[in-house]
């Protein structure tokens, strides 16, 4: 067990790096959503199911829709600009 | 004090905040206008200040920027050394408070899940408070993005029925199949998450927020039309509302009968805190979502 959790912390701590160096704000909010679910696994592996819970569907879900509305807005998609 | 003088001033006031009429004072447009041109600098001056500016601005920003970051780090993991290690007996987080809530939990606020119990009971102001603030910011997003005649013109509206036409002739086929797939198991889970929340992990928040996932996956599985014919504007006001209320009830009566020795059948009402906490969080995670994608219910 001990293994994946410093798999995980790792994983963690190269997500956290790595998303504010990403050149491409999708790939940036898309690096962030994976920082959520090794918190969420992290947090299950920890012993706390609410939180595990709370941060799967907050922190990827709808963090993610919210982050990718604004993108969308801000014409920084792909595929989204009209014309 | 006039009556008719009272509903002019709050119709003035009422026009102010639409931004309708701005009525200029009288003696504030004279002076307005006997004010001298302001002198503008030639242009190529005050290209090179801003020039030079920039530069100067562009040369400190990395450093400042890398200096905050480090310290920042620095002071982080100061703190996470000073930080007894994780899982100790004699950690000061293992004190008689954790105990006590562990051991009564379950007799004094009728829940059989210890976190729950403290959540929506022991600090069920906290929550009450948290739920506020929720349905606060729902109001509010809804006051600064909700489309009506006044605050769209003909473009918008041309641009909208655009983007829904081709939505509606080249849709997303992985997205919508596999949201249709899965829209009704994550809803399911989350009315499993809200209603088992004082036996088992999970709880309002975390069911709520399902919810709210659930209905907007369903949302796009659908189309937005599809949803919002289910769930009408005057629908979702009045489940949040009853949301909030229900809460607000439940845990005025939960303390009353606690204060006063009173014995109520607690489990039924964790329940109901529960659910409402849900449907206030669903309802949030959904209007954002709404009014941040097409700014109508």
């Amino acid at each position: 067990m001990t293994v994946l959790e410093n798999i995980l912390l790792a994983g963690l701590v190269i997500c956290a790096a790595a998303a504010p160096l990403c050149k491409r704000l999708l790939a940036t909010v898309i690096v962030y959503l994976a920082f959520s679910v090794i918190l969420a696994v992290l947090w299950s592996i920890l012993q706390s199911p609410d939180l595990a819970i709370t941060e799967a569907a907050v922190g990827t879900g709808i963090s993610g829709i919210l982050f990718f509305l604004t993108l969308k807005k801000i014409r920084a998609l792909k595929g989204t600009q009209d014309e | 004090m006039s009556d008719g003088k009272e509903k002019s001033r709050w119709r003035r006031f009422a026009e102010w905040v639409n931004g309708d009429s701005v009525t200029r004072d009288p003696t504030t447009q004279y002076v307005m206008d006997r004010r001298p041109a302001r002198a503008h600098a030639p242009q190529e001056l005050h290209e090179e200040r801003e020039r030079l500016r920039l530069k100067k601005f562009l040369g400190l920003y990395p450093l400042a920027a890398s200096f905050l970051c480090l310290t920042l780090i620095a002071i982080l993991f100061a703190t996470v050394l000073c930080i007894p290690p994780f899982g100790q007996p004699g950690n000061p987080t293992n004190n008689e408070v954790s105990r006590h809530y562990l051991e009564y939990t379950e007799e004094e606020t009728g829940a059989t899940n210890a976190v729950t119990g403290m959540i929506l009971s022991y600090r069920g102001f906290d929550t009450l408070g948290e739920s506020c603030v929720l349905f606060l910011a729902v109001s509010s997003v809804m006051m600064l993005l909700q489309r009506d005649g006044n605050n769209t013109d003909e473009q918008t509206l041309l641009r909208l029925r655009r983007e829904d036409a081709i939505e509606r002739t080249h849709p997303d086929n992985i997205l919508r199949k596999s949201a249709k797939l899965l829209s009704p198991f994550i809803l399911l889970f989350s009315l499993y998450v809200l209603f088992n929340g004082e036996t088992s992990p999970g709880g309002g928040f975390s069911g709520g927020a399902v919810l709210g996932g659930g209905l907007i996956l369903y949302s796009v599985a659908y189309g937005p039309e599809q949803l919002s014919r289910l769930l009408t504007r005057s629908l979702y006001d009045g489940v949040r509302i009853t949301g909030l209320m229900a809460y607000a009830l439940t845990y005025g009566i939960y303390i009353f009968a606690g204060a006063n020795g009173i014995t109520v059948e607690m489990e039924w009402m964790m329940t109901v805190i529960d659910l409402a906490v849900g449907l206030v969080v669903a309802c949030t995670i959904y209007g954002f979502y709404t009014m941040f994608q097409r700014g109508k219910l």
